[in-house]
């Protein structure tokens, strides 16, 4: 179980977060929505300290993590027990599809290269990519490059995989190959989080819909009580705005 | 002026002048590796923002770009010594070699920190959270993600700085020392030859130079091997963001700029 | 021999006065060679048959070899070639009435235009070639569309590279001492052997090459940011 507690963030005097609770349970696939500028990526940015709160709490388990004074060792634990999927894909440019996946068990998890590999090949050929193993990042299209980067992050068997748009660099037409790999790995019950516009998706796949704007969690649900039974005004702006297919599908 | 024009002189000269290139290149060697070292020691204060010794990097920098190699040459014979008998450190015996490749090694130093700087911020800043979400310490995430990037980003530029290096011992004669542009002049002298001295003096060094050049480029085809590889300006007015561009860019950009001497 | 503060005073202002000979051969080298590395550059650009291979020749010369070759071959080559073609065609003409910063500024010009081709050509290779394909698509000849679109942003692109260039060729005027031309670095070696006091001379001469410098840098700055307006948020 991962439980965020009040966490806060602020640029300057520009309050990003602003005591945020979120509890997410084990297997739980949570779907974060909100406009541009709703704090929702610097939150998921929060919870593997890639951006550092102000103030709150972290559980995972029964790790914690007091974000004030969090020490340089607990961070790096923190972060062994997530993994992130980037907008920007993010793989290591000098290395491999194969090493992309190994380098965080190599270094990070002292794994032995046999071991390593082994586990990195099963993982690529379960994202579809067990033909690509040599290829280096620059020869990948971006979906291809988005399934590795998933792969390099399930390698590190985390608590919680954070998914920080991970469709919004893609041409429309690799969206869905990348959307299916998410699917799959989802009903494998891995808890995740993921901050996405594919209302479609959120819709399927989520257990866990929260819906954040200006900094706080406006409303959360599950996908049927948010996208059919909105009770905040926001939220029903929101929907009305980014999905007016939803209209005709009710 | 001289004696007549001899093509003949240029090929008896060649050898005469490559007996002196040991010299040139201990100097280029010796100031290149106290070069790096200094670039590095540089570099990190303005890497990592630590006040005061930033400014003084700064500084540095600033006073070795900004001023000839030839006047910080003079300024280093004459002046160390002076500013060492302060302390009483006694350096009339010290050889001329140690001063020349000391004064090249912080100006090429002043070079290789810009360098180091540039091609270490040119890697891409996701790279490294990518590193730090995969529970990487700083230092891992700058060992095994950061520098092998930023060699390969860097290699044009350090090709350029070796090269102007080269080109910069020709300025060592000043100070009596005997590398292949002091035995130049000596020859010229010696046989009133001067044009043949100095065509087979270019020679030699446009050789080393071109040597130098393909060498690197050999290293960076393969640091950047995992980069897409396009032919540079295949077309006019093309823009290209990926390799070749930044090639180009780098080749000029915060290395020599212009003029090498 | 001991330290003399007040020397480097002194040196300075004596110094001064070797300025405007700095200043000269540095202008003259640049303004020359940005009209060699133009035509130099668009020569390779465009891949001129003939000009071509001795455009790509000159600059790998002038690049693999050091600026004092240039100059010495210069000085030494220049009157023979001169004085052997007046000698066949009867001019009136010696190499001896050429004076000597003639000859800095004939080889520094040769120099500066390889470095300034390089310039001018990252430069252009800069402009995106969709901005020239919509210069032709609103009815623009190319000469126009070099003109009024693509050598603007070529400019505003190798700012620092030209920055770098002037720079350069400042710093390598000082090797004009070589043929006898009193610049600052020249001058600096009068004083400091009429005075035996040398680290005080050529501190002073450090220091002014230093405040010439930045002030290159400086005014480089300022064009800068009013020539790239139209490109806020980091040049390439």
């Amino acid at each position: 179980m991962i439980r965020l507690s009040q966490i806060s963030k602020s640029f300057g005097r520009h309050q990003v977060l602003n005591n945020i609770d979120l509890t997410v349970t084990k297997g739980e696939v949570v779907v974060i929505l909100g406009p541009s500028g709703s704090g929702k990526t610097t939150l998921l940015r929060c919870v593997n300290y890639l951006e550092k709160p102000g103030s709150g709490e972290i559980a995972i388990g029964d790790f914690k993590v007091d974000c004030k004074h969090a020490r340089k060792q607990e961070i790096y634990k923190l972060r062994q027990k997530t993994a992130m999927v980037f907008q920007q894909y993010n793989l290591f440019r000098h290395k491999t599809a194969l090493e992309n996946v190994m380098e965080g068990l190599l270094i990070v998890k002292k794994l032995s290269k046999d071991e390593a590999r082994k586990r990195s090949i099963a993982l690529l050929d379960k994202v579809g990519l067990g033909s690509k193993l040599d290829a280096y990042p620059s020869q990948l299209s971006g979906g291809q490059q988005q399934r590795v980067g998933i792969a390099r992050a399930l390698a590190l068997e985390p608590e919680v995989i954070l998914f920080d748009e991970p469709t919004s660099a893609l041409d429309p037409e690799l969206v869905g190959e990348v959307l299916a790999v998410i699917r799959k790995i989802a009903k494998e019950g891995i808890t995740m989080i993921v901050v996405t516009h594919e209302m479609g998706f959120a819709r399927d796949v989520a257990n866990h819909v929260v819906f954040m704007d200006g900094g706080v969690i406006v409303e959360e649900g599950t996908p049927t009580e948010l996208f059919n039974h909105p009770r905040e005004e926001r939220t029903k702006q929101f929907l009305k705005r980014i999905t007016p297919e939803l209209n005709y599908s009710i | 002026m001289g004696a007549p024009f001899d093509i003949s002189y240029v090929f008896s000269f060649l050898p005469k002048l490559f007996g002196t290139l040991g010299t040139t290149l201990l100097i280029v060697g010796g100031s290149l590796l106290a070069g790096i070292i200094v670039g590095f020691l540089v570099a990190l204060p303005r890497l990592y923002k630590i006040p005061v010794l930033k400014t003084c990097s700064e500084i540095y920098i600033s006073f070795f770009r900004g001023t000839p190699i030839l006047i910080q040459l003079f300024l280093f014979y004459y002046g160390l010594p002076e500013i060492l008998k302060l302390i009483n450190i006694d350096m009339t015996r010290t050889p001329v070699l140690v001063f020349v490749i000391l004064t090249y090694g912080l100006h090429t130093g002043a070079y290789m920190s810009e360098m180091i700087r540039a091609a270490v911020q040119a890697v891409d800043k996701g790279q490294v959270e990518a590193a730090y979400a995969t529970g990487m310490t700083a230092f891992q995430a700058f060992r095994r993600i950061v520098l092998p990037q930023a060699l390969g980003i860097a290699v044009p530029v350090f090709s350029n700085l070796v090269i102007a290096l080269l080109k910069d011992t020709s300025l060592a004669f000043t100070l009596g020392v005997m590398e292949m542009t002091g035995k130049a002049q000596t020859l010229g002298t010696l046989t009133q030859h001067f044009i043949e001295t100095y065509i087979a003096l270019a020679l030699i060094y446009l050789v080393i130079s071109f040597t130098i050049e393909k060498l690197l480029l050999v290293a960076e085809r393969r640091l950047l091997r995992h980069e897409k590889q396009t032919a540079t300006e295949r077309k006019a007015f093309r823009i290209n963001k990926s390799w070749s561009y930044r090639r180009i860019i780098a080749e000029l950009g915060p290395g020599k700029g212009g003029a090498g001497l | 021999m001991k330290l003399d503060p007040l020397f480097i005073w002194t040196a300075f202002v004596q110094i001064l006065g070797a300025i405007p000979t700095t200043l000269y051969i540095t202008i003259v080298s640049v303004l020359a060679g940005f009209v060699i590395g133009l035509a130099v550059a668009l020569i390779r650009i465009y891949r001129v048959p003939v000009l071509y291979p001795l455009a790509v020749g000159y600059v790998t010369f002038i690049r693999g070899t050091p600026m004092l070759t240039h100059l010495l071959l210069i000085y030494f080559g220049l009157p023979v070639l001169i004085d052997g073609l007046a000698a066949h065609f009867g001019w009136g003409f010696r190499s001896v009435s050429i004076p000597m910063i003639g000859f800095a500024y004939i080889s520094f010009s040769i120099t500066a235009g390889a470095y300034m081709s390089e310039v001018v050509r990252s430069g252009l290779l800069a402009v995106d070639r969709g901005q020239l394909e919509a210069a032709h698509s609103i009815g623009m000849t190319t000469p126009q569309a070099l003109r009024r679109i693509v050598f603007p942003q070529a400019l505003a692109a190798s700012l620092p590279n030209l920055s770098n260039a002037v720079i350069g060729m400042l710093h390598g005027s000082t090797l004009a001492f070589t043929v006898s031309v009193v610049d600052i670095n020249a001058k600096a070696q009068i004083v400091a052997s009429t005075n035996w006091k040398f680290f005080e001379a050529y501190l002073a001469a450090a220091l002014i090459f230093w405040g010439l410098t930045f002030l290159i840098e400086r005014a480089t700055s300022v064009i800068e940011r009013r020539i790239n307006l139209y490109n806020r948020g980091g040049v390439a």
